[in-house]
Parts: C-alpha cells; structure tokens; sequence
C-alpha cells in the first residue's frame, strides 16, 4: 500500500459544486447548500475500500485542527447501510466527529464525476470545487492546513 | 580411484585446468556484464519486484516505471465473495465476481506530471500466447445494471488522468480459473508519449488460501 501523500491538486478553473442533500447516520438532512461561507472537504468513501480507511485518522485530526473555524468535512459514503457503516466506526482508532453522509445510489458521486474511492475535493467559501485528490491523502499535514488557511483568508474569513 | 592417483592426475592437469579457468572467468565476465546489461534494460522497462505475503502466502507484483508504479495483489475467491455479500449484492453476482480471476490493484503516479491511463488499451495474455482484452469497469456496471443493481464500485476506474500524488485502487478481472498463468500488458501516457509495459508471469491466486 503506497504512503498517503498530502498533494492537492488546484484546479486551473474553479468549478461550481453541484448542490445534495443526504442523510446522516441519524437520518438527519445535510444539504450542501447550507455550508456556502465555509471551506468544505467532500471526501467519498466506502469501508470496503483501504486507503479510505486510512486516511479517516487524519482527517479528523484536521477537522480538530480546524473545528473553531468556517471550515467543514462531510465524509460521503457510497453505497453501505447505515448499519454496515455504524459497526465499521467502532473498529477504527478514532471518532469521527464530523459529519458521514449517506449517497446510497452514488448519484452525488457521480455529479462530482467520481472515479474511484477515496476522491476529496476542496470547496472554497463560494461552493466552488479549487482542489480535487484521486486517492488517499495524509489530510493532518502542513501543506493541506496552508491551504485551507489561504482559502479562509481569501474569503475574508480570518483563521488562527 | 584412490585419493592419491586423483591427485597425481589433478596435478597434471592444473596447467589445463588453469588455462580453462582463465577461459570461464572470461566468458563469466562477458556473461556478467550481458546480465548487468539486460537488468539495466529491465530497470528501463520497468522495475519488478514479486512479494509473497507470509501471513496469506498470497503473491502480489510490483512495476516501477518513470513516474508509474502498478502493483497487482492475488485475491482469494473467498475474499471476493466476502467484499461483494457484505455489500447486498445478489448471490447471482457475488458468484460471478468469485468466479473470476481478481488482482488487487494499485496505480499510482509517482511523477510530477500528469499521468493518465486506459484499461480498454491493456491486455491479458493465456499461455497460448494470445492476447485478450480487458473487461472494463463501465462494462461490469452495465452488466450489473442489467442485473438491476446500482453498484457501480470495486473495479479499477477505465481510465483516469492523474495528477501528481493521485492514484488509484480497484480490482483488475479475468475471466480465467484459479492458479491459471498470465501476463499483463498495460499502458499509459505519460510526458506527451504513450508507454508500454509488460508484468510477466502473474497467477491468479488459488482456489483456497494457500499453506503460508
């Protein structure tokens, strides 16, 4: 299994990120919509899928690091029951505190054209897709915390 | 013969013995420097490194190209219908997808570039030496969709462009029976240019977990 690297890639042309509303775990309605102001990372994943696996750690580490700031994770999970997923977070070495979603026929996946997972994209405060990641990413390093910083500056949004 | 005569005749045939010494150390030296040759050629063509896991005794393959690396993972039948039940999918499938040949797939890109790839452009080859196209990941959804199941995950994207630090992880299939031979012919296009390789002497992993 290769190392997670950090690198994201900026996109040359920021695209509009297409709207969703999912479940929770709880049943309760996410829409995407409802995050314009804060830098968002979509991350689609699934359980059966390692490297997805591996990288959750270090994104709830950047989530802690970001938690007082407009800055927001939604881990989509594709394809799985609520209750697949729900014994799947009990094996893991950390509870993730932000929020997993449900896209159970992976149509969000695919309207954020998804290959294969994991895929992250980065949204800036105006819900455009800057950065997109095919594979996974160590998220707890600088270089992601720069970026995120840079993107909260950028909207005027002052960051610690 | 006893051990004295055999000296006696080792002794008179030392100056022989030394002249064909000379002689094999010469051609070990010209055979030395072939081999240091092809294996520069074969660091060239791509890198490989073959991995048996000692927990499984499952084997997996290792390329390293210029900027690409591909690493092919066997896979247990049992494995596969695990990943594939534990989804909900209908027994017919899970059958189907156990049936096959599965590798484990990981490719990356280890340049600074863009790097892109095409599984309708790769090939598998039996040993009757013809070569077979690859079934493709668009090609497994339709036939599941036919199945009607929305399942569209598991198979190595069809093609991809990378950037620097992308890859990708998926199951390569083949339509052959456990511990059948293959080679693998991949491609990929990488600083403007189409590349080849080629992973020589892959096996699909055996019907049951072998002795580790």
């Amino acid at each position: 299994m290769p190392d997670l690297s950090h690198e994201l890639t900026r996109l040359t042309t920021p695209i509009e990120a297409p709207d969703f509303q999912l479940k929770d775990m709880d049943g309760e309605q996410y829409s995407l919509e409802s995050y314009r102001g804060k830098v968002v990372i979509l991350n689609f994943w699934a359980t059966w899928c390692p490297p997805c696996r591996r990288e959750i750690p270090s994104m709830e580490a950047l989530h802690q690091a970001f938690k007082d700031e407009a800055f927001a994770i939604l881990a989509i999970n594709e394809w799985e029951t609520e209750d697949h997923v729900f014994a799947f977070m009990g094996q893991l070495p950390v509870d993730p505190s932000f929020p997993i979603l449900f896209d159970p026929d992976s149509e969000v996946a695919q309207s954020f054209d998804v290959k294969g997972l994991p895929t992250t994209v980065l949204l800036d405060t105006q819900g455009r897709i800057v950065y997109r990641a095919v594979g996974g990413r160590d998220f707890d390093h600088p270089e992601v915390k720069r970026i995120i910083r840079d993107l909260l500056a950028d909207s005027g949004t002052p960051s610690r | 013969m006893s051990y004295y005569s055999s000296m006696g005749k080792r002794a008179a045939h030392t100056g022989r013995f030394r002249q064909h010494s000379i002689r094999q150390a010469i051609q070990l030296k010209y055979i030395y420097l072939i081999f240091s040759l092809s294996l520069s050629f074969a660091v060239f063509a791509g890198d490989i490194q073959q991995h048996r896991d000692p927990a499984t005794g499952l084997i997996s393959w290792k390329v390293q190209h210029p900027g690409l690396s591909l690493q092919l993972i066997q896979l247990l039948p049992d494995y596969v219908t695990a990943v594939y039940s534990a989804r909900g999918l209908p027994p017919l499938l899970v059958k189907t997808m156990a049936s096959q040949c599965i590798f484990g797939t990981i490719i990356k890109n280890e340049s600074g570039e863009q790097l892109s790839y095409r599984v309708a452009d790769w090939r598998y080859v039996t040993e009757d030496g013809k070569a077979h196209p690859i079934k493709t990941k668009t090609e497994w959804v339709k036939e599941w969709q036919d199945q009607g199941v929305s399942f569209r995950w598991s198979i190595l994207p069809d093609e991809q462009t990378f950037e620097p630090g992308d890859w990708s992880q998926g199951f390569t299939t083949v339509p052959l029976p456990p511990d059948s031979s293959l080679n693998l012919i991949y491609t990929w296009r990488y600083q403007g240019e189409n590349h080849k390789g080629t992973l020589e002497g892959l096996r699909c992993a055996p019907a049951q977990a072998p002795e580790s």
